[in-house]
């Protein structure tokens, strides 16, 4: 198990490095030349070179073979891409280009408004998807069942920003019952500790901050979820219905078993596996929806600053976030494949 | 039937059976199912509307301002306040929202298309080839010509780096020698050191020419070049080396990669197109991949092979037809993902630029009216958005259980 832990580590190696390399060919996307395209028409001089000195951008991308030619072999290896790993492995991921501090440093303070919004996402996505799934598959070709179908075809098929700005139509503009944006309401102040509000504000004994938090935190939830949860619906009922034509179920079955211990001691325990994965993958889907979530809601998570960063031009915050997203998104896949072989004791890796 | 007289079998009358293909019995499945149905309808209802509006009823965006009617509500009969019927109203610059929506159809249809046909192509195709050559051994000139791309590949870079472009024609033919004398039984060993040497003295030799340090590096390469091209590799290599890329791709969440290569590139339908093409290329590439695994131990590939057919028969006769369903299901549910994505990117001021129409373009344009009240500038885009994709996945859907009944997701 150690062994296969370590191996799966040493093989995602590769994927970072050509992950990294995506992202750094980014910036040789942008047409014309990539410092005044950042700063715009209108910039200075001194700022111009200022960028170009921040992203090496007066070095070859790659190798430098003049320099070679030269004699000089510490100076081939002196070019943007390398410096650009070599500035990620100290944890820098450049500055932002009009605010001119760490990209980091934003990021920290960010990520957690995106978190919350995600973990939340992905726990109603379950309390609703899994249920349903499951009895969808014990119920098959039943009014429910077809009710979950056609519900997941839907859920899968709707653009979330358009959900999203629906909700706030229904429930700010008309209804007045839910704010439409933010994280908290102007006045409202909550403990930091985790930097999750909902926690924070349950850990400090804030009700009325909780209650606000929810309120703010609910539309967003509930138009991030959406994917998510058709997914894990038609996953789950589909792994189900595999596993509900096995023999063993039958046999547990015949023997008297109660229904609800065939469904869930028998058969929920090997129809996990499938959807174990698609959980994983539907992480990315998340991070991915926030950039459209948080816009539309004012959110101050990492996907509304992409999105301010992406009509700024601050191109070094798109390339950092993006980073962060697919290192999380493998890592996630990763433990969901390392946590196969934890819950199905057939699978063995040595 | 196994229990039956073999004798019996002689009455039947084979030739009364009506005939019927594979592609019928799945029409013919496709067209009892309701929601197939509802799918198909919905489909060809945009594709009508679309196309017709497109080539009959001119629009041009540019002209099409009028700030006197901005905002008016939907109106179904004409009344003194609005002479003109709107009936999906009209948004902020006046422009009839109807209109928009029918014309924007176009857009995004196209945009699926496109996009869904640059996926499928190059990764159907990338992964037909490595699902084949993984599963059957290469041929003489197929090993010729993969290992002279691979000394073209590793040539190039010596050659780059020396600015001698004529490097990668030295080491592509490294590599037809390794093909060559593969029957060559020298031990690992002893092989192993010749091409390193060779490939050493290939890139270092007139890397020297440049300088001594180009020399150095030029060498290095060409040893490990050489090392690479020292055995005739197989199409494994082939197929875990493209697999590999298109890990690289899929650790990306789908449309983020999109929106930042768009982001990058500047906005516009076509880059869009080409971003959300490019970023579905792994799904095919995988799913192609592993139905050519699954049918290529058949008794009927092995039947074609065993023949003499050729490798290009064998491939696109015997086993493409058989591996089609998965992949006809995979492209109309991508399209309803393009649509998606494209929409998203719209939204996001990245898609189709104003005032060109298109469903996402046009909510990122209406929705900061919202405290307005104007519900419709909003909910018709969206409502198009959402209905296509649905035709889409429902027909996809449909396609699905017709296509393959036993396949269930």
């Amino acid at each position: 198990m150690g062994r296969y832990i370590l191996r799966r580590l040493i093989s995602v190696l590769p994927t970072l490095i050509g992950v990294t390399l995506i992202i750094f060919l980014f910036q040789r996307l942008i047409p014309g030349d990539p410092a005044v395209a950042m700063l715009g028409e209108h910039a200075t001089q001194e700022n111009v070179e200022r960028i170009r000195e921040q992203f090496g951008l007066n070095r070859p991308a790659f190798l430098d073979r003049e320099a070679l030619a030269n004699g000089d072999l510490a100076g081939f290896f002196d070019s943007q891409y390398i410096r650009y790993i070599e500035r990620l492995l100290h944890f820098d991921l450049g500055n932002s280009i009009h605010r001119r501090i760490p990209v980091l440093e934003t990021l920290g303070e960010r990520f957690p408004a995106t978190m919350e919004l995600a973990l939340l996402s992905m726990f109603i996505a379950l309390l609703i998807g899994l249920p349903v799934g499951i009895a969808s598959a014990a119920r098959r070709n039943s009014t429910l069942d077809g009710v979950t179908m056609v519900g997941s075809l839907i859920g899968v098929s709707m653009p979330i920003f358009w959900l999203g700005i629906m909700e706030i139509m229904l429930f700010s503009v008309f209804l007045k019952w839910l704010p439409s944006g933010g994280r908290l309401s102007t006045g409202m102040v909550i403990t930091p500790i985790t930097n999750l509000l909902l926690v924070d504000s349950l850990l400090t004994g804030n009700i009325s901050g909780f209650i606000d938090a929810l309120k703010n935190i609910a539309m967003p939830a509930l138009a991030l979820a959406t994917i998510p949860t058709a997914i894990i619906a038609r996953m789950t009922r589909s792994s189900m219905l595999d596993v509900l034509q096995e023999d063993y179920i039958r046999t547990a079955k015949a023997k008297g078993l109660v229904e609800r211990v065939v469904l869930f001691r028998h058969a929920l325990k090997n129809a996990f596996l499938p959807v174990i994965t698609i959980i994983g993958i539907q992480v990315g889907t998340l991070l991915a929806g926030a950039v459209l979530t948080e816009t539309i809601f004012s959110w101050p998570g990492i996907g509304k600053w992409v999105y301010d960063s992406i009509l700024g031009r601050d191109y070094p915050i798109v390339q950092g976030v993006t980073l962060l997203i697919a290192i999380i998104f493998l890592l996630v896949n990763l433990i969901v494949d390392i946590s196969y072989a934890t819950i199905d004791p057939r699978i063995s890796y040595d | 039937m196994s229990e039956s007289n073999p004798i019996d079998t002689e009455f039947v009358d084979f030739a009364i059976r009506e005939h019927r293909s594979l592609w019928l019995d799945a029409w013919r499945r496709l067209l009892a199912s309701k929601t197939a149905m509802l799918g198909l309808f919905v489909v060809g209802l945009f594709v009508l509307t679309a196309g017709l509006s497109h080539y009959f009823w001119k629009y041009d965006p540019k002209s099409d301002l009028d700030y006197s009617s901005k905002l008016l509500a939907p109106n179904l009969v004409v009344t003194e306040d609005s002479p003109i019927i709107h009936i999906f109203g009209t948004d902020k610059l006046g422009r009839d929202n109807f209109r928009r929506v029918v014309h924007g159809g176009w857009n995004s249809l196209r945009v699926g298309l496109v996009a869904v046909s640059i996926s499928l192509i190059i990764g159907g195709l990338l992964g037909l080839l490595a699902g084949f050559f993984e599963s059957i051994d290469m041929n003489f000139w197929e090993k010729v010509t993969l290992m002279g791309l691979l000394g073209l590949g590793l040539g190039s870079l010596s050659a780059w780096v020396a600015a001698q472009p004529f490097q990668v024609l030295l080491f592509l033919g490294l590599g037809i020698l390794s093909v060559v004398f593969q029957k060559w039984e020298a031990g690992n060993k002893l092989r192993l050191f010749v091409f390193s040497i060779l490939g050493m003295l290939l890139g270092g030799v007139p890397g020297f020419l440049v300088g001594p340090m180009v020399g150095l590096v030029c060498g290095v390469l060409g040893l490990i070049g050489g090392l690479i091209l020292s055995r005739p590799l197989g199409g494994k290599v082939f197929s875990d080396v493209t697999m590999r890329i298109m890990d690289v791709i899929l650790s990306f969440p789908s449309y983020l990669l999109a929106i930042a290569i768009v982001a990058f590139l500047g906005p516009g339908l076509e880059k869009g197109m080409i971003a959300i093409g490019v970023v579905g290329i792994p799904i095919y590439a995988r799913l192609a991949r592993s139905a050519v695994l699954s049918v290529s131990q058949k008794e009927y590939v092995l039947a074609a092979q065993a023949v003499g057919e050729s490798h290009g028969r064998v491939l696109f006769k015997h086993i493409v037809p058989n591996i089609l369903s998965p992949i006809i299901v995979q492209s109309t549910m991508g399209l309803a993902n393009a649509i998606l994505s494209a929409a998203a990117l719209g939204f996001l001021g990245l898609g189709a630029i104003p005032p060109e129409p298109e469903w996402g373009a046009m909510l990122g344009d209406s929705y900061k009216y919202l405290s307005s009240g104007a519900w419709w500038a909003v909910l018709f885009p969206g409502l198009a958005i959402m209905l296509s994709v649905l035709g889409f996945n429902l027909l996809g859907d449909g396609l699905r259980d017709a296509l393959d009944p036993k396949m269930r997701i």
